[in-house]
């Protein structure tokens, strides 16, 4: 089973077979398809299938300021991305659908010495549709190769919270471990039911290749977040209001700005850090408002034991 | 070998003085030097190598695109990789300069040269994709005659030296300092090309967090030189 994915230009110098469970087999293709409807003042998952390595159990009721939210957490049954995994997950809302997605851990894309793993995410909202996808951090192990196709596809009046935080790999394992990885390489692109397109944002990161601990692209910094959010011009522009003051925290060290997507798609968020933690606590504020703003409802007080 | 008339004309339309309104951008390097991130000649040289590495895996891809497009007359092709280089702008600062490059080189090549593709595609009125930069670039070479090397040459060459202007504005460096950086980061281009030559639109990418940041901040900076 070769996808497009297989056949992208920095994965040719990875096209052996591991070991073990060659790629692709059974066991190696994690499937999870997850589809949420309205049904009165509250959304349920009304579609599920999973296929392990992938694993979704119920959908939870756990946010006290959105007693309707459906709160679904991603499990994997072989503790990351194993080299020859090939996960595929597809997310549908119906109208006026909302949903938070979370995973359980961070997802560890685990030592490779041969092959790659593979994950490719489709994201579909109709019509005032309202997902939240807030994973755990990534981080890719020494020699780890990852690519990430992410296609979403909404309509004007829906919205998407999407937030990722990259660690540079097990920074504190051992002598430490920093963008020891071989290959991180990720691609969203979102575009209107239509097929219009809206944005692209594609990095191929190979720090064997072309160092990424350089002036412009990560600096000093270890940690990267990454959030986007996708929503109607007018909430865009409530969001950007109050995100906008960009942060230089030379202490810290923290860095974030916040910059408008190409064709009104909504804003996307940058931060970097040493740590992972005030990276996550600026992308955390960042979502705050965006909800905020976007539903009218804040973030409970996040888990005292996440 | 290129003939005489060829090269006259790569140093014409690849001249750093050429107006497309270089001048006013510094590619985040204003920001960089509020910062302290670049303060000297090594931290300058650091700079612009990303910058041009950057220039290479994104835009010079479309360059590459818009060259062999042209080579064949073939006009949707140049709107798709004017549409596939809009849709990666996701840095606003970089989007706005794209966009203002494209349209001053595409009136520049209708004044000098007249009748071409790219004045077909930039008097286009009903499609909502502007020109951008590096793909008005490969066009304007191909019609040229100058073969695609030349143009992804000449569109390295253009990513350091508006650094190294701005540099020279910006830093106590001189313009024997910013020469010799420029020097140093085009004895990449060669290499970089090899590894582009054979991308697609698609493979257009680039990793550059901490220069979205810089530029991120420099939107909201109330004094500046530069417009990114």
């Amino acid at each position: 089973m070769t996808s497009s994915l297989d056949l992208v230009p920095e994965l040719a110098p990875y096209q052996d077979q591991p070991a073990q469970l060659p790629a692709a087999a059974n066991g190696k293709v994690g499937v999870l398809r997850l589809g949420f409807e309205r049904r009165g003042d509250r959304t349920v998952l009304s579609d599920l299938y999973r296929q392990s390595p992938l694993l979704v159990q119920r959908a939870l009721y756990w946010d006290e300021e959105m007693p309707g939210l459906p709160c679904v957490m991603i499990l994997t049954t072989s503790g990351g991305v194993l080299q020859g995994d090939r996960l595929q997950m597809d997310v549908d809302l119906g109208a006026g659908a909302q949903a938070h997605l979370v995973t359980q851990a961070a997802t560890k894309i685990q030592e490779m010495d041969a092959n790659y793993g593979t994950q490719q995410q489709s994201i579909t909202l109709a019509d005032d549709a309202y997902l939240e996808f807030l994973p755990e951090p990534v981080i890719p192990f020494r020699h780890s190769r990852f690519v990430s196709h992410t296609l979403v596809r909404l309509a004007e009046t829906a919205t998407l919270l999407y937030a990722e935080v990259l660690q540079p790999g097990r920074k504190y394992y051992r002598d430490g471990e920093i963008f020891a990885y071989d290959l991180f390489s990720s691609q969203v692109r979102a575009e209107r039911p239509d097929g219009r397109g809206l944005f692209v944002e594609k990095f191929v990161i190979s720090p064997g290749r072309f160092p990424v601990a350089r002036i412009g692209m990560m600096d000093r910094f270890h940690v990267f977040g990454n959030v986007m959010l996708l929503t109607d011009a007018g909430r865009a522009a409530r969001v950007y209001e109050r995100t906008a003051p960009p942060v230089w925290d030379e202490e810290t060290p923290l860095a974030t700005a916040v910059s408008r997507l190409p064709n009104e798609a909504g804003l996307v968020f940058k931060v970097l850090g040493q740590e992972t933690e005030p990276v996550r606590a600026a992308v955390r504020a960042f979502c705050t408002a965006a909800r905020e703003e976007v539903t009218g409802c804040t973030f409970p007080p996040t888990f005292s034991w996440r | 070998m290129p003939t005489m008339a060829e090269t006259l004309r790569l140093l014409q339309f690849g001249d750093s003085a050429f107006p497309v309104g270089a001048f006013s951008f510094s590619n985040g390097l204003e920001m960089a030097v509020q910062h302290g991130i670049v303060h000297d000649r090594s931290s300058l040289q650091d700079f612009v190598r990303t910058v041009t590495r950057l220039a290479a895996t994104g835009d010079g891809v479309a360059v590459l695109a818009g060259h062999r497009a042209a080579a064949v007359g073939d006009l949707d092709q140049v709107r798709r990789a004017d549409e596939a280089v809009h849709l990666r702008k996701i840095n606003e600062e970089m989007r706005t300069m794209s966009v203002r490059m494209g349209r001053k080189l595409a009136d520049a090549s209708n004044r000098i040269i007249g009748e071409s593709l790219l004045k077909k595609r930039a008097s286009e009125t009903d499609n909502p994709v502007p020109v951008t930069y590096p793909v008005a670039l490969g066009v304007l070479f191909a019609e040229l005659g100058i073969h695609e090397e030349g143009a992804f040459a000449a569109h390295q060459y253009g990513a350091a030296s508006m650094v190294l202007s701005a540099a020279i504005r910006l830093l106590r460096v001189d313009h024997f300092d910013a020469q010799s950086i420029l020097f140093a980061v085009n004895e990449q281009v060669a290499a970089d090309y090899q590894e582009v030559a054979g991308a697609g639109l698609d493979d257009m990418q680039g990793f550059a967090p901490h220069l979205d940041i810089l530029a991120g901040a420099h939107q909201h900076t109330h004094v500046r030189m530069f417009m990114s």
